[in-house]
């Protein structure tokens, strides 16, 4: 019977879910594997297990719950390994390079942010910067919306000006915030968001990250500016300071191997 | 606005928040060659491409028209209670949205694979029904 691994905690954990309602239907009960100083946290890997709401729902609660009691790795979703015992192999293994990610993510939680622009908003910064197109819109305006051709050319220049903005922001928001965090990892692109980064942040300065946040929405009021978090270390479980920069072509995507 | 508690409970994570840390969850984490993945054919679907800035005829009629509308008059920033308003209006407004879009891509997911199941077939290569094409940009990980 293969084994669905959630994450991988210190066996010194303080609130290991175990029991806890994990993959499948029925729910798998979550389990604890330990092995020397580690522990992985499985479930029974059901049948034909896909990428569905639910599951991915259990997957992150499970990590939810892990992570708010403790310091965990979280696998990626959908990491089902042959047996029990190949993952205890693995766990002894590369139980050093586990204990050092443990240690440095330890009380350590990942906040995503994600910001857009309000609409409305950025067009009036648009147009007040620039005298182009405020002229173009005003002509238009008095033409009775001008011709098909005339939008064109005013909309045109509207989402350039919008493009450019969007990525000025977007760095803006990361550099808002990267000094109330302890690292920063951008997120997956093309998900429709001018930033998209995570943060790695102490626990126990939380509440300055999200005080951060709150200036840069008021700084910044034609963004709408959405965190998520505490999140168990998704964006910051790899790669690990001992390989040596560089070395890796795109660190995201290379496994622990 | 959003005011994000500092700290959530640790049971958290209900639907709502599903959504914005999914690809966190099917992106990010740690990958151990040893072990298998789930195949995540299918949900590419969600990750599709919405640049914020579509550049299309579209876009520009919809921009040439909302500059027309806007009051100058009234400056950027208007007086400091509108924004608010504003900004939140819009705020609930594009995330009803893009919820939506994204529950509609699940169903769409959900559909795909009830209607694998009833096919009987276990291959996760073959061609399936794809009902929101989209203008998405595969990433290398989908073709796993």
């Amino acid at each position: 019977m293969s084994t669905y691994v959630y994450g991988i905690a210190a066996s010194s954990h303080p609130g290991l879910p175990e029991g806890m309602s994990g993959v499948g239907d029925p729910p798998r009960p979550v389990r604890i594997l330990r092995e020397g100083d580690l522990v992985a946290v499985v479930s029974e890997a059901p049948d034909g297990l896909r990428p569905k709401r639910k599951e991915l729902l259990a997957h992150q609660n499970v990590l939810s719950e892990a992570g708010a009691a403790g310091c965990v790795l979280p696998m990626r979703f959908g990491s089902v390994a042959p047996d029990d015992n190949s993952i205890t192999a693995v766990l002894a293994e590369r139980a050093e390079h586990y204990k050092e990610r443990l240690q440095a993510l330890d009380n350590r939680v990942e906040y995503n942010v994600k910001a857009n622009h309000v609409e409305e908003a950025v067009l009036h910064q648009v147009m007040a910067e620039s005298p182009d197109i405020r002229g173009l819109a005003e002509a238009n305006r008095q033409a009775g919306g001008g011709s098909y051709d005339d939008k064109i050319r005013l909309g045109e220049l509207v989402a350039a000006a919008v493009k450019a903005k969007e990525a000025d922001d977007g760095a803006a928001v990361q550099r808002a915030l990267a000094s109330a965090a302890d690292d920063v990892s951008a997120g997956p692109e093309s998900t429709g968001w001018l930033a998209n980064v995570s943060f790695l942040v102490d626990r126990d300065s939380a509440e300055s990250f999200l005080a951060a946040v709150e200036q840069l929405r008021n700084d910044m009021p034609h963004l709408e500016v959405r965190v998520n978090g505490p999140l168990p270390p998704y964006s910051f479980v790899e790669p690990g300071p001992a390989e040596p920069a560089g070395t890796v072509a795109s660190g995201t995507d290379t496994g622990a191997g | 606005m959003t005011v994000v508690p500092a700290q959530q409970s640790g049971g958290g994570g209900g639907s709502s928040g599903l959504y914005d840390v999914l690809e966190l969850v099917l992106d990010r984490g740690l990958v151990i060659d040893a072990f298998v993945r789930v195949s995540l054919v299918g949900i590419e679907i969600l990750k599709i491409d919405v640049r914020v800035v579509v550049a299309s005829v579209d876009t520009y009629l919809r921009f040439a028209e909302a500059c027309n509308r806007l009051d100058l008059e009234a400056g950027p920033r208007k007086d400091p209670g509108l924004p608010d308003l504003v900004g939140e209006m819009t705020e609930s407004g594009a995330r009803g949205k893009s919820k939506g879009a994204l529950s509609g891509a699940a169903e769409t997911i959900s559909d795909a694979f009830k209607q694998a199941r009833d096919d009987g077939s276990e291959r996760q290569g073959e061609s399936r029904p794809r009902a929101r094409k989209s203008t998405s940009s595969r990433r290398k990980e989908e073709q796993e």
